[in-house]
């Protein structure tokens, strides 16, 4: 009975209808989840509208911002700053995390010199960075791009450079015995070679990039989401607190699927890869 | 040209006096088109000897030279074929090929031309755009061989090319690399553990003694298979069933045997 049961799951014809099946159960947990929000504080009131918004006062703090506009500025101009300055600041961290991790991986000597300043710099957690930052670059753009760039670099020079690390000796021995010129080596051997980690770390220093940008919204912005959570806790407006919660859900989320999809198609040689290695 | 000559090759890994003495004294001259095959017992130095050849390792005596000229680093004139393929994942079976022709700057009309007779003669043509990982090991080996064919080496280097292969897919190979090698010699250094293979390819047999590696033999079995005309055969089955092959093979397969008696006692 228990075996007859792994083996439909496992079954390939049994596969094909998983994929629709999965996406109704999420949306059904979804929408459950919805409907205990609903009951918990409107129907039955369990928890009080001060600790918790209920749907309706989260969709009315929705169109006051959408509206009116709260902390600063309307919806669309919170999102547009804080999906710039992460987007900025991810670009920037990658552009100078990636050449770093491959130079690194690449050469034992570039590693030598650079390992020990990471050694010291990364136990501070990049959030420490962001008072030094408003002291030295203010309350404007440069500063977050700085906290960001702190948070986001670490992870992309250290994926790039376990990446290159990880290349099969004989496949760079190929390499050399073909007589590659050094820039076609790094962009046609190198770069593809430690590709699948360098996708893990940008991955990474995308998360880190939205966790700093807020913190550091939250200690002090003009506009953006994390300033429309800081003003909205100021007036105990949890509605407002939600609805700030919730557009960086969705736009965290959204930069991901970008990466994601970036990822898929760069990589669908590893996806032949890993399906043959089982 | 490319003759590869061995003068005297030692090779310590580590310090000398407390590294391991990999080889000692290796003398051996691989003339222009021949096929050598080495075999010894795991452990004897087969694949330095081929590293050094290819420009991966250095001689730390001696000195190992192709055409006079002694090896400081590896290079497309010394093609190899590793044992575990090592072709590019992220390169199609077409773009693996291309590169090492890239390299060399052939112009991309002559570049097309050569790829596609190699593939044609590999039968590989209609997996030109498939993924290395999406052959199986036998398909993956042809185009590493391709991959080095075509860039018409002086020499070709291979290493156990065919130890990760099945046994059906190893003959198939082998008996494909004979074709090749007699349509388009080259000078190849073959390097196995498989008795039966380095008789039925090679011109020329070199067996090695365990560490450190010396040549111990060799035997030239292109006269006899020019004699006894192995060639007329086309199975590697009817090859193998002759009488004069069973007597080379017997003979290397009793000297290697002493060999690894010597080892283990
Ligand atoms: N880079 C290395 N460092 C230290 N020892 C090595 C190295 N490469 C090979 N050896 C040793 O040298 C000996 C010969 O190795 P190898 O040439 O691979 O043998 P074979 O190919 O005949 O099996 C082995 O004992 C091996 O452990
Ligand atoms: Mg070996």
């Amino acid at each position: 009975m228990k075996y007859e049961s792994v083996y439909i799951i496992t079954d390939s014809l049994g596969r094909r209808g998983r994929v629709p099946r999965r996406m109704s159960i999420g949306l059904a947990t979804i929408l459950i989840v919805c409907v205990l929000w609903l009951a918990m504080t409107t129907l039955f009131g369990i928890v009080p509208s001060g600790r918790f918004p209920s749907p309706a006062e989260t969709w009315s703090a929705l169109v006051h911002v959408s509206g009116r506009g709260y902390g600063g500025g309307d919806l669309t101009l919170h999102v547009y700053n804080s999906l710039r300055l992460v987007v900025m600041g991810f670009l920037f961290a990658i552009a100078t995390g990636v050449p770093l991790g491959l130079l690194m991986g690449w050469s034992r000597k570039a590693e030598a010199f650079i390992n020990p300043i990471f050694l010291i710099i990364r136990p501070i957690p990049p959030l420490a960075w962001i008072p030094l930052a408003i002291l030295w670059l203010g309350l404007g753009d440069a500063a977050k791009i700085m906290v960001i760039w702190f948070s986001a670099f670490v992870p992309s020079v250290i994926n790039t450079f376990a990446g290159v690390r990880n290349i099969d000796r004989p496949v760079l021995e190929a390499a050399y015995m073909l007589g590659m010129p050094k820039f076609r080596f790094v962009t046609e051997v190198l770069v593809p070679g430690a590709s699948p980690m360098i996708f893990t770390g940008l991955r990474l220093s995308l998360q880190a990039s939205w966790t700093t940008l807020v913190a550091a919204e939250l200690v002090g912005a003009f506009y953006g989401i994390g300033r429309v959570l800081n003003v909205a806790q100021q007036d105990l407006y949890p509605g407002m607190i939600l609805v700030g919660m919730i557009a960086v859900a969705i736009l965290g989320w959204g930069t991901t699927r970008v990466l994601g999809m970036a990822e898929a198609r760069a990589l669908r040689w590893n996806t032949a890869a890993l399906a043959a290695k089982g | 040209m490319g003759v590869i000559r061995f003068q005297n090759v030692g090779k310590i890994f580590g310090p000398r006096g407390s590294g391991f003495e990999a080889l000692k004294d290796i003398n051996l001259e691989i003339g222009d088109k021949e096929f050598v095959a080495i075999v010894g017992p795991s452990g004897c130095g087969k694949t330095t000897c081929l590293r050094m050849v290819a420009g991966f390792e250095n001689a730390t005596d001696g000195v190992v030279s192709v055409d006079g000229t002694p090896i400081k680093r590896p290079g497309p004139d010394r093609a190899v074929v590793f044992q575990q393929f090592a072709l590019f994942p992220w390169k199609s079976v077409y773009d693996n090929i291309d590169l090492g022709l890239r390299n060399l700057n052939v112009s991309s009309s002559e570049r097309a031309q050569r790829i596609d007779a190699i593939l044609n003669l590999m039968n590989l043509t209609q997996y030109a755009k498939h993924f290395p990982h999406q052959l199986s090991g036998g398909m993956q080996q042809r185009v590493a061989i391709a991959r080095a064919y075509v860039l018409d080496p002086d020499v070709l280097l291979m290493d156990e090319p065919f130890g990760a292969l099945d046994a059906q897919t190893r003959v198939v190979m082998q008996e494909e690399l004979v074709r090749l090698a007699r349509k388009n010699p080259r000078t190849v250094l073959f390097i196995t553990h498989a008795v039966e293979e380095a008789v039925y390819l090679a011109d020329r047999v070199a067996i090695m003694t365990r560490a450190p590696g010396r040549i111990k033999e060799v035997l030239d079995v292109a006269s006899v298979r020019n004699a006894e005309d192995w060639d007329s055969h086309e199975k590697i089955e009817d090859v193998m069933d002759l009488e004069s092959f069973v007597h080379l093979r017997t003979h290397i397969w009793r000297s290697l045997r002493e060999e690894k008696a010597a080892q283990h006692a």
